[in-house]
């Protein structure tokens, strides 16, 4: 009689492994995740989390780029895609269901080499002299974007792979990332390493490959380009919010930091996810998961918009 | 019994013989479908020559890829040519048998070193020597991601290839030649040039021609040093996009942007007709030339 | 005799250009393995080649390549067989079947050197028109249907190149010892080429392996060993690639960890099919 009631308690404690919350029904099932790299720490960070919870649940994760993401799930080799970027509409007519599930942003970038650099710190650069260099295509001076004489010419990087990173960075700049010029290099670490090694070299990168994961710094041999936001000429105290990880996803959560550069991340199904176990997931990250958010060095959502996700799931 | 396994297998056998020409009908046939979409749209020679490439503004004109591949092909090809003939000549001619044993099996290992790797490797050694070793040189300024760039690593992985089949070609020239050239006082670089490299002419044809081949197929390790850039290259320190970089980089966003995917389509079946049309007119050099020399 | 010192003078000019050649094909061959060894020896180490990456590996944490190195090994292993079973008997039939100018053999060979000059992405862009044709995912079969395909054309010249040497006398030999054609074949002409036959295996099976482009759209990518022919497989170009695009140090030297696996997986056969065919060449006639 003892051992059956003991046998009732610990099974009575076993599903409910997690005191004082919801009891979470475990969910079985396989979910195949693939997309950009800009997503993958996180949705690794959530899958872990998330496999916690329910262990019975088979996630695949694949990073090859938002472009693939989108792909995979529009012709149904993929449950649920990482997309870092906005969905087009012609997405939007092959079934793309997009939600938006954590926040990050792309900063400009410099090599720490650059002879101008205290002088880009403390004038910063507007989003015109942006343009000016990313989408007029001319060959410009550092003298032109500084407002000042000098004549060294500057270095325009860009990526080469269809990616959410340039087409946020051109969406900043009012484009699309075919209508960026600059020399195409593959990959964000590609680009990081063209701009560490050309003094004169201006680019751009996700904030997770900006700043150093451990020291929060920016990464060894790059500097961070301030937006002079309002064209005044100079970095003020409330522009000034690039020193380290922490400074930057302030300034995105507060909209000091303007989106686009800062966007939305997205999982996107093909439809309302059919798949019981995706579908869990992704309200698992909607509600409990987003508090892994800020220490995975990514910008949470406002409560807002995590309702109005949660709803559309229904 | 034995009739009929022999029987059997002889039908297979040209069954299965048919299976080259039909994968490259087949493959025609399926690049040109996929590619209705785009040719709807613009004629084939206004997407070959049009040179602006907005594929989200509908414009599609590769002439800068085809403009990309070109360069990079041509500026390879004159790396290797000069420096793979040269070392077949002297491993075949001149090498102690010391050096030959060991240098050919460093040439056939230099074939088995896979794309990725010469990529990597070029981003890391080739891009910043263009960059900033030889582009100051000439007095101009280059980011190392360029047609030089593109062309030096292509050279090197074409190496294997030019001196592979050169190598057998001189091998094949009979001894007697040779000695009868030596026996008559020229130089053994004067039986080279006289005896060798003309008995040889159209092996070491075939053998650029496999070159170029080789050349014009490489893909990953092109894409990661040229630069990417989609404007028609003015010299060789300018970055270039090839075809193949093209369809690699953004095979990704096939699906989304209407006629994406069929302009990537499009891409390859240009690169299958540029290796048939290319394969024909070898083919018809080498026949005439077997026909002078009997 | 002026002749006679500017005849020697173009040889000694020639002799020096040579030599250079000479030293910078071999240079870069060492140079190119010697960057890839020195830069991943922070991250060689035997968890890299036994475990598959935990969850976070792409952000440094354990982990290693497994699942690219078994995916790769399959992948590779299924492409070369498909390519040996459709190569094989194609060489043999034009070499020993078909008459010396029948239009079949022209045909074969010309089609042959066109599949062999059509870069690897246009096979994988092929590779994704037949997945999508048969419904088929990006998986571990269409991998090693596309690479498969990839490999026909290498290792068909390789036998061809081989195949052709074999001496006219010993297929007449054969044949007037009454041999059917077909034991002709099989019996005496690849007893008689098989070393080459088999560096011609091996040749493509190392292209097979390296390449990138083929893999890129057809094989998928994931972090588990290969399970299924269906289900998506990793390969180690694809892994090398996915892990240079961190941003973490530690991982980018990872790949350059596994690009040295990889070449030295190539390197390992290259070198193992040379002892192969001395053990081989016993049986050959010279």
């Amino acid at each position: 009689m003892r051992k059956s009631i003991i046998s009732l308690m610990i099974s009575f404690l076993l599903f409910f492994p997690l005191f004082g919350q919801a009891p979470a029904k475990p969910v079985q099932g396989s979910v195949s995740i693939s997309g950009a790299w800009a997503l993958y720490p996180m949705v690794l960070k959530w899958v872990e989390e998330f496999k916690k919870i329910h262990p019975g649940v088979k996630i695949d994760v694949q990073a090859g780029g938002a472009g693939k993401g989108m792909s995979d799930v529009l012709a149904g080799m993929a449950d649920l895609g990482m997309v870092s970027r906005d969905v087009n509409p012609d997405e939007v007519k092959k079934g793309a269901f997009p939600i938006a599930v954590t926040k990050d942003a792309v900063v400009a970038t410099v090599s720490a080499r650059n002879p101008f650099l205290s002088e880009i710190l403390k004038k910063g650069v507007s989003r015109a002299r942006f343009i000016d260099l990313w989408v007029s295509g001319k060959d410009t001076s550092w003298g032109a974007i500084l407002g000042s004489r000098e004549a060294a010419a500057v270095h325009v990087f860009t990526r080469s792979d269809a990616c959410g990173a340039a087409e946020t960075w051109a969406a900043f700049l009012g484009k699309k990332q075919e209508d960026l010029a600059g020399v195409g290099v593959y990959g964000d670490p590609g680009l990081a390493e063209a701009v560490r090694r050309d003094p004169l070299a201006i680019g751009y990168n996700n904030i997770n490959f900006a700043y150093d994961a451990k020291t929060l710094k920016p990464v060894g041999g790059i500097a961070i380009v301030p937006i002079d936001l309002d064209g005044s000429g100079a970095v003020e105290e409330n522009e000034r919010v690039y020193a380290t990880r922490d400074d930057i996803t302030a300034a995105i959560a507060k909209n000091v930091y303007p989106s686009p550069p800062a966007r939305d991340l997205y999982l996107v199904a093909k439809g309302k996810p059919a798949n019981a176990a995706a579908l869990e997931l992704v309200r698992w990250i909607l509600t409990d998961g987003q508090k892994f958010v800020p220490e995975t060095g990514y910008i949470g959502l406002s409560p807002e918009k995590l309702k109005e996700g949660l709803a559309r799931l229904k | 019994m034995r009739r009929l396994k022999d029987l059997i297998a002889r039908r297979a056998m040209l069954v299965l013989a048919a299976v080259p020409g039909l994968l490259v009908f087949l493959m025609l046939f399926g690049l040109l479908s996929r590619s209705k979409a785009i040719l709807a749209l613009k004629s084939f020679t206004g997407l070959l020559f049009g040179s602006a490439w907005h594929p989200l503004k509908g414009e599609f004109g590769f002439l800068p890829f085809l403009a990309g591949t070109l360069w990079v092909t041509l500026v390879a090809m004159v790396i290797a040519v000069p420096v793979s003939l040269l070392t077949a000549v002297y491993l075949s001619e001149y090498a102690p048998r010391v050096i030959r044993e060991f240098t050919k099996p460093v040439v056939d290992l230099l074939a088995g070193i896979p794309s990725v790797v010469y990529g990597v490797w070029g981003v890391l050694m080739v891009v910043p020597f263009v960059g900033n070793v030889l582009a100051p040189l000439f007095g101009v300024y280059s980011s190392g991601y360029s047609v030089l760039s593109g062309g030096i690593v292509l050279a090197i992985m074409v190496f294997p290839t030019i001196i592979h089949v050169a190598l057998e070609v001189f091998s094949a020239v009979p001894h007697e030649l040779r000695e009868t050239s030596l026996s008559l006082g020229a130089t053994t670089w004067e039986t080279v040039k006289h005896v060798v490299l003309r008995k040889g002419l159209q092996g070491i044809i075939a053998a650029v021609v496999l070159g170029v081949s080789r050349a014009f197929g490489e893909t990953m390790a092109v894409l990661m040093v040229v630069g990417n850039v989609a404007r028609l290259p003015k010299s060789v320190f300018d970055p270039a996009y090839p075809l193949p970089a093209l369809i690699a980089n953004n095979y990704g966003e096939m699906m989304s942007v209407p006629r994406y995917d069929s302009a990537l389509m499009f891409a390859a079946l240009v690169l299958l007709l540029v290796v048939l049309v290319f394969n024909l007119g070898a083919r018809l050099i080498l026949v005439r030339i077997e026909r002078k020399v009997e | 005799m002026r002749t006679s010192r500017r005849r020697r003078l173009e040889e000694r000019v020639f002799k020096v250009l040579m030599l250079a050649s000479t030293v910078i094909v071999t240079a870069s061959l060492l140079v190119i393995v010697a960057t890839v060894v020195v830069k991943s020896l922070p991250a060689l180490r035997l968890s890299m080649l036994v475990q598959t990456p935990k969850g976070g590996y792409y952000l440094g944490k354990e982990g290693g390549i497994l699942n690219a190195i078994t995916g790769s090994l399959y992948l590779a292993s299924g492409a070369t067989l498909l390519a040996v079973l459709l190569s094989l008997p194609v060489v043999l039939y034009i070499n020993l079947y078909a008459r010396k100018k029948s239009v079949l053999a022209t045909f074969t060979r010309f089609s042959l050197d066109v599949l062999w000059g059509i870069p690897s992405i246009v096979f994988g862009a092929f590779g994704f028109i037949v997945m999508m044709t048969l419904g088929l995912r990006a998986s571990l079969l269409a991998g090693i249907i596309t690479v498969g395909l990839l490999e026909i054309p290498i290792m068909a010249r390789a036998m061809d190149e081989v195949i052709r040497l074999v001496p006219a006398s010993l297929t007449e030999a054969s044949s007037s010892l009454g041999a059917t054609k077909l034991e002709t074949a099989l019996k005496v002409v690849v007893r008689q080429a098989l070393p080459g036959i088999l560096t011609a295996v091996l040749i493509a099976f190392g292209r097979g392996i390296g390449d990138a482009a083929s893999v890129l759209f057809t094989a998928g990518f994931t972090d588990s060993l290969p399970r299924s022919l269906f289900q998506p497989a990793a390969t180690l170009p694809l892994a090398i690639f996915f892990q240079l695009g961190t941003p973490f140090p530690e991982v980018q030297e990872r790949a350059y960890a596994s690009a040295a696996v990889l070449t030295l997986i190539i390197l390992a056969i290259s070198l193992g099919s040379r002892a192969l065919i001395k053990r081989f060449t016993r049986h050959s006639i010279k």
